[in-house]
């Protein structure tokens, strides 16, 4: 016997040739149930319901960041003497250059704020109630995640603001007793902002945030998908309306929302596109009017008035205490929001929370008005 | 009494020699000028206690002199008969003919001068006497000025002492309370209104902006030497900070042409005192024109000076025109930092070409101002190509806004459908 005809009469029985590419891949990813999952997701229609719409928005604006970041990948240069002029590069000679980088960077901005509304709006609307804690702590990792790409983006094109700001920001870790110095010295790569600083910012950046976000996005969206729409205390048993469906009516509705986010973003791209400053010089003394970005000015505000001493301890190491324990707060409020628990308005909760974006809206507002004293 | 005495004894003990040059290594000791300061503050005399109060703040005074060291006399002696006893060595008001003489009894001395300050010059008195002003007061002019007249008596400060009269913020002020005295400088046939002019002059406002490095009136005439700067070495005193122009200028034809006919170089055409900011205009026939006064219309000097200010205007609009086009471009958020550091070259090159002037070789600035050309006509094409891709994008974002409101019509009606037939099925 021929090994050929051993090996013909082993082979299994061919499967039938199939109907056609689409069936084939249907038959092999299984997306039958796909659809029907998606026949069957639902959206509750209630006066609160344009809010659900902040959540897809968040996820869209991630997306464009990924898209448009990996862009910026194939030119930007990690190192301290490359930095700047890789991203100038990307900015004047590259074809559509300009238009990454500075979608990606009103992108980011955009991002921040829709990812703060929606965690506003879940919280006023109290989306966190059994059985979705874990939803939102995923949700409060997220937004700390949102505000580290922000941090560690801001300093990567090796600009004269992003350095100084960068030098300012990671002096503040180094406020915690302990660990501070420790950790302020792991996240710059050394005692001061160097070309360290920038390699372990980048490699954060595009490499650790990344893994980690897209983790708690897919966690976050398996809770959302388990879970389904929570509905607002309030508008229980009112929901006469009904419910829309998932797929296609409520996502050709976040589909308008994005279209327009992309046009804005555009039309900023065009018309005043991310300026790049000048490049950072290491040994000058800082410019005036060094800040970060809007999302950290009401913290940078915050530190200004806190007295150099508090029973014996620094000012400066209270006021980050005080802001840690705020994250706290912020991550475990499912587990501490008793009120809401028991499907009851939390009254001393949401006058807490106004009363802290208001003070955190007021102190921006400081921050941005200039000095006494500064040139205009 | 009893405590009179042992004051009495102790200023005996610490007693120096009467009027004698003091030496580092027997440096006197502060408590020696106490009973001078004592009965000159207790006279409380308008004219004998402000010299006591104002040498206490004295550098003099800080570094351990005395009263006696210029005026002689017994510190020691509670009696003034004794005190001002001429036979010991006491000369009380010191004259202002004899004022260098006392002051560079201690200043030429270079042994001295060391121990207190090694970088202090010690050649201020034979500087003096080589003055215009030591000539005038060793024929017995007591009007100019000596040492006292700009360093004051009793309260002297270190250059480096802003209160100081003659430190770099206020040696101009301090020369003009004499050379801005009309009376006084007419009696001597000197000019009364240079602090005027030297007002309106670039240095002046250098000077103004903080500049203290900026020419005062003492960076060129001198200070414990000041003279006018003859008409043979006007160059070289400019050219102390002009190096550029001063060593063309020598390169120049006008450099021989100007010492036969007697012209002090550079204050031929930039003026003395007032030496206003140059401009192209130098170059040409107007009335702010400097070449006419010697080149006749049509000669070939006046060609070369119409062809050099007609280049150095040209680089200056071409430049002037690009800077516009990139500023207009950056404020549009266009990456033009390539454009701006080339406007930069351009703006060095006109610098160059400025400087070539003072070489008044027509050819020699049209060389350095064609590069300048070259580049900023390159920057100018940079900013152009800049709005126009700033009008590009633009009409780009508009297309692609009509594409996206399309979408988002026919998202619209898409959903409008949908949701019509949901509410059919229903």
């Amino acid at each position: 016997m021929s090994a050929e005809t051993v090996l013909s009469s082993a082979a299994p029985e061919p499967s039938p040739p199939p109907a056609g590419a689409l069936d084939w891949l249907r038959d092999r990813l299984g997306w039958d149930d796909l659809a029907h999952l998606a026949a069957k997701k639902e959206v509750p229609i209630h006066r609160h319901t344009i809010f659900y719409y902040l959540g897809g928005m968040a996820l869209f604006l991630f997306s464009v960041q990924v898209a448009t970041g990996i862009l910026l990948l194939l030119y930007y240069r990690p190192s301290a003497s490359e930095a700047f002029e890789s991203v100038q590069y990307i900015m004047a000679e590259v074809p559509f250059g300009w238009l990454i980088r500075s979608i990606h960077s009103w992108g980011a901005n955009l991002f921040v704020g829709v990812v703060a509304l929606h965690m506003i709006s879940v919280f006023f609307l109290k989306a966190y109630r059994a059985p979705r804690e874990l939803t939102w702590i995923t949700g409060a990792l997220l937004l700390f995640l949102t505000v580290g790409f922000g941090f560690s983006g801001y300093l990567l094109p090796w600009n004269e603001l992003s350095f100084f700001a960068t030098r300012v920001g990671t002096d503040v870790p180094a406020q915690i007793p302990v660990i501070g110095p420790l950790l302020s010295r792991i996240l710059r790569g050394g005692s001061d902002v160097t070309g360290a600083t920038l390699s372990r910012f980048y490699g954060i950046h595009v490499a650790i945030l990344p893994s980690i976000a897209t983790l708690l996005i897919g966690v976050h969206l398996l809770l959302v998908q388990k879970q389904g729409m929570s509905v607002p205390i309030s508008q229980k048993g009112r929901n006469e309306r009904g419910a829309l469906r998932f797929f296609p009516d409520f996502l050709m509705r976040d589909m308008v929302g994005w279209l327009v986010a992309v046009g804005l973003l555009a039309a900023l791209s065009a018309f005043i596109p991310w300026e790049l400053g000048k490049k950072a010089d290491p040994f000058s003394a800082a410019p005036a009017g060094i800040r970060p970005e809007w999302y950290f000015l009401w913290m940078f505000q915050a530190l200004k008035y806190f007295p150099a001493s508090i029973l014996g301890i620094p000012g400066e190491t209270v006021g980050v205490f005080l802001f840690g324990i705020l994250a706290a707060v912020v991550l475990l409020l499912p587990l501490l929001d008793r009120g809401a628990a028991r499907e009851k308005p939390s009254v001393w909760w949401n006058l807490l929370a106004i009363f802290t974006i208001v003070a955190a809206l007021a102190l921006t507002v400081l921050a941005l008005l200039p000095a006494k004293g500064a040139p205009k | 009494m009893i405590a009179l005495s042992a004051l009495a004894l102790l200023l005996a003990a610490v007693r120096p020699t009467p009027a004698a040059k003091p030496t580092a290594a027997a440096k006197p000791a502060p408590a020696a000028t106490v009973g001078c300061v004592e009965c000159h503050l207790a006279l409380d005399d308008s004219r004998l206690t402000p010299p006591a109060k104002a040498f206490a703040d004295d550098i003099h005074a800080r570094n351990g002199f005395t009263c006696v060291f210029c005026h002689g006399g017994d510190p020691a002696a509670l009696d003034q008969d004794v005190a001002h006893d001429r036979r010991k060595g006491f000369r009380g008001r010191i004259p202002p003919t004899e004022v260098p003489e006392v002051c560079g009894k201690c200043h030429a001395d270079a042994a001295l001068m060391k121990q207190f300050n090694p970088s202090l010059r010690v050649d201020q008195l034979a500087e003096y006497r080589s003055s215009g002003h030591g000539h005038a007061l060793a024929k017995g002019d007591t009007s100019v000025a000596q040492c006292a007249s700009c360093h004051g008596a009793h309260g002297i400060l270190p250059v480096k002492d802003s209160r100081s009269p003659v430190s770099p913020a206020k040696i101009a002020l301090t020369c003009n309370r004499c050379h801005g005295d009309r009376a006084l400088m007419e009696s001597h046939k000197l000019p009364w209104d240079v602090y005027a002019k030297y007002s309106k002059s670039v240095h002046f406002k250098a000077r103004e902006k903080g500049d203290l490095s900026a020419p005062s009136c003492n960076s060129c005439h001198g200070n414990h030497g000041a003279v006018p700067p003859e008409v043979g070495s006007v160059a070289n005193v400019c050219g102390t900070c002009h190096a550029v122009f001063a060593e063309q200028f020598k390169l120049s034809p006008h450099w021989e042409a100007f010492k036969e006919m007697g012209l002090p170089g550079c204050v031929t055409c930039h003026e003395n005192h007032e030496i206003v900011e140059p401009t192209e205009e130098f170059l040409s026939n107007g009335p702010s024109g400097k070449c006419g006064a010697c080149h006749e219309v049509g000669s070939p000097g006046a060609v070369a000076a119409a062809q050099m200010r007609n280049d150095l205007v040209r680089l200056a609009t071409e430049t002037r025109q690009a800077r516009a086009l990139v500023r207009r471009a950056a404020e549009a958020g266009m990456e033009v930092s390539r454009a701006n550091f080339d406007l930069g070259r351009a703006d060095d090159a006109l610098v160059r070409a400025r400087a070539d002037v003072h070489l008044f070789r027509a050819s020699a600035v049209r060389e350095a101002a064609a590069s300048g050309l070259t580049i900023a006509q390159s920057a100018r094409k940079a900013g152009q190509k800049a709005l126009e891709e700033r009008d590009y994008r633009r009409r780009g974002l508009f297309v692609s806004l009509g594409l996206i409101g399309l979408a988002v019509v026919a998202l619209l009606f898409k959903i409008r459908d949908v949701d019509r037939e949901r509410s059919g099925r229903a």
